[in-house]
């Protein structure tokens, strides 16, 4: 705890800055941490995870960020001082984890698939109806990340969805590098289908969705790439890949490695696809990982949104 | 007895259907159901040519849902097991496998990637529970070691699977390549072994006969070879040739079924072509075949450059919609 202590005395000179807690010491969390040490506007008070010689936990430890391995019910219930709570660990323990913080003056990202909180994609906020925030979000403040799928897809479908009267079936499918999928996503995987689903459906406006995920274990690693294929109504397809240039360029403000690999294009009648490739920052995993770029950035992006918008009095 | 040991596996109406771009139709899936009743295989499978929750844009689109399909499948095929495919990343547990146990399913076998099979846990834990049999099955095991092979069928034994298949999907093996093969399995992993072969080089038989020597039990078979690229092993030549010399040889089953396949898709029956031999030769998923047709035909890129590349790259089943990059990369060089 001395550690914790020596962080929490930095915090008179951090004024201003969001204090950050993580949970979960596997690629996603270690990512976090080692991405918000470098960022100006978070101060990291902590990587929770369950094992000190975990890799995740070692490499943050040596980064000089503050570690806590006796698990996140130990480190939620003790005495340190946080604005938000970025929880990198599994759906089924998101929602063990939300009972111990729901009450606390704090805004959570989840970034596990538990679909409990309030989906967010940073770049509809103030863009689709299904992303601005109403009573019920500010009360709770948790904030659901979906899934790396999700947000990868998110400009896509919204660039088809906005460029056609009606959007009738949405698929979403991304390939990603083997090595970059740990044991939890792994697991998970029918949770990632589940709420890759349900973004697609709440930014699109059908119900008829489909999310596939591939595992390519080719070494060198593959790229991220998400493909979204839609059917749809009256489409204006130069309209739809221009909408598409605005959210790519949107996206590459907190993803620089996010671009178009395959315009939007007619496959069939009423029937239109484009790819992107997503190509990661590089901060925990080597760039292959877009798939973790993209949630992470997303996340650090809403966390860092929300206080400018809504939440800014929390750090007085 | 006859086939004490051996088990022959009907993926006609499942591998069958990539041939038929999965435009399976229900008169011929009631027909071959009724057949392959009185056949003494030990299972028939049903489906998308990439299994349960397959359909899609991705992939191609089936006439027929997966519902349809095993409704009809289960009220013509009598007591013969009715079997799915399932692959973790396509099929979930709630949307897909459940139903499927509920309309009847005996077996279900749960298909990775060669080097992928921690995917399969929760599939496979889920299925043991449910008392439905569980097969592990990998995929694309031209991709993996002999000894990654064993490390992977070994995480779907221990995640519940009864038998362990290895697929050649690609075709890209030879006789000696499968013995070896099996005999590693053989003799570590403790269940059955199965193997699928595919024709890209025209030797589905001998490398199904080859994996029935080594000791694989389930093997798998399609009537006319009905099956993704240039087809699985042709189901009544298998069963002819291991059951060589056999007085109780009871073929005429397979032979209605081989003409019947014969009749209903001549059109789609596969052959070991040019193309099944790039592919084959590139290591190449069979299925992406018509995908890469298709691309070649609209921009124009030859076909053989396209499944050069797309061995070069060690692209995996499922990753249908990066042909279409690559043919877009390989214009702009």
């Amino acid at each position: 705890m001395n550690q914790a202590k020596e962080w929490k005395d930095r915090k008179v000179s951090n004024r201003g800055m969001i204090k950050a807690l993580i949970l979960g010491s596997g690629n996603i969390g270690t990512d976090l941490a080692l991405r918000m040490r470098t960022d100006q506007r978070f101060e990291v008070v902590g990587l929770v995870g369950r094992r000190p010689e975990s890799e995740g936990l070692l490499k943050a430890g040596d980064n000089g960020i503050a570690v806590f391995s006796e698990g996140a019910s130990q480190a939620l219930s003790g005495n340190i001082d946080f604005n938000v709570v970025f929880d990198a660990t599994s759906a089924t323990d998101h929602i063990e984890h939300w009972k111990l913080i729901s009450g606390r003056k704090c805004v959570v990202i989840d970034l596990t698939p538990s679909q409990l909180g309030k989906p967010m994609v940073p770049i509809l906020m103030g863009r689709h109806v299904d992303f601005s925030l109403d009573g019920q979000e500010l009360i709770e403040r948790n904030f659901s990340m979906i899934t790396c799928g999700g947000q990868s897809s998110a400009a896509l479908i919204y660039a088809l969805q906005s460029a056609s009267k009606r959007i009738l079936e949405v698929e979403v499918s991304s390939s990603i590098a083997s090595r970059s999928a740990g044991l939890a996503t792994r697991r998970n995987i029918d949770n990632y289908i589940a709420a890759t689903e349900s973004l697609a459906a709440s930014i699109s406006g059908t119900q008829k969705t489909k999310a596939i995920l591939v595992l390519n274990p080719t070494d060198p690693p593959v790229m991220m790439r998400t493909t979204v294929t839609v059917n749809a109504i009256d489409m204006k397809v130069d309209v739809a890949n221009q909408v598409l240039r605005e959210m790519e360029e949107a996206m590459q403000e907190f993803v620089p490695g996010y671009r178009i690999v395959v315009p939007i294009h007619s496959q069939n009648e009423n029937v239109y696809s484009a790819t992107v490739i997503v190509e990661g920052a590089g901060f925990y995993l080597p760039r292959f990982a877009g798939n973790l770029d993209v949630i992470n950035a997303a996340a650090v992006e809403t966390a860092s949104r929300l206080f400018e918008s809504h939440f800014g009095a929390f750090l007085e | 007895m006859l086939f004490l040991n051996k088990k022959f596996y009907d993926v006609t109406l499942r591998d069958g259907n990539h041939a038929l771009r999965h435009q399976l139709t229900l008169d011929f899936l009631v027909k071959y159901c009724r057949l392959a009743r009185q056949s003494s295989s030990y299972a028939v499978e049903v489906g998308h040519g990439n299994g349960l929750g397959a359909s899609s844009y991705l992939i191609g689109k089936s006439r027929l849902t997966d519902e349809e399909m095993l409704r009809a499948a289960r009220a013509n095929l009598g007591n013969k097991l009715l079997g799915v495919h399932a692959i973790p990343g396509l099929a979930t547990i709630e949307r897909d496998l459940k139903p499927a146990i509920d309309r009847g399913v005996d077996l279900v076998r749960v298909a990775t990637h060669a080097t992928e099979a921690s995917l399969a846990e929760t599939h496979l834990e889920f299925l043991v529970k449910k008392n439905v049999i569980a097969h592990g099955v990998l995929m694309m095991s031209h991709m993996n070691t002999v000894d990654g092979l064993v490390r992977q069928a070994r995480l779907m034994v221990d995640f519940g699977a009864s038998a362990i298949v290895l697929m050649d999907s690609a075709g890209n093996f030879r006789p000696d390549d499968v013995t070896e093969r099996v005999v590693a399995l053989r003799e570590t992993i403790g269940v059955e072994v199965g193997f699928h072969a595919h024709n890209n080089f025209g030797l589905a038989i001998a490398n199904a006969s080859s994996a029935e020597k080594a000791g694989a039990t389930l093997l798998d078979g399609a009537a006319m070879g009905l099956g993704a690229g240039s087809g699985n092993a042709q189901l009544e030549a298998l069963v002819a040739v291991s059951n060589a010399g056999d007085e109780d040889l009871k073929m005429d089953p397979f032979y209605d079924l081989s003409d019947l396949t014969a009749l209903e898709c001549a059109g789609s029956l596969p052959k070991v072509t040019s193309t099944s031999l790039r592919s084959g030769m590139a290591g190449a998923f069979s299925g992406f075949a018509p995908h890469v047709q298709r691309l070649s035909d609209e921009l124009g890129v030859p076909v053989e450059v396209l499944w050069n590349e797309i061995g070069r790259r060690r692209i995996v089943a499922g990753q249908e919609s990066i042909l279409r990059e690559i043919a877009l990369d390989l214009m702009n060089l």
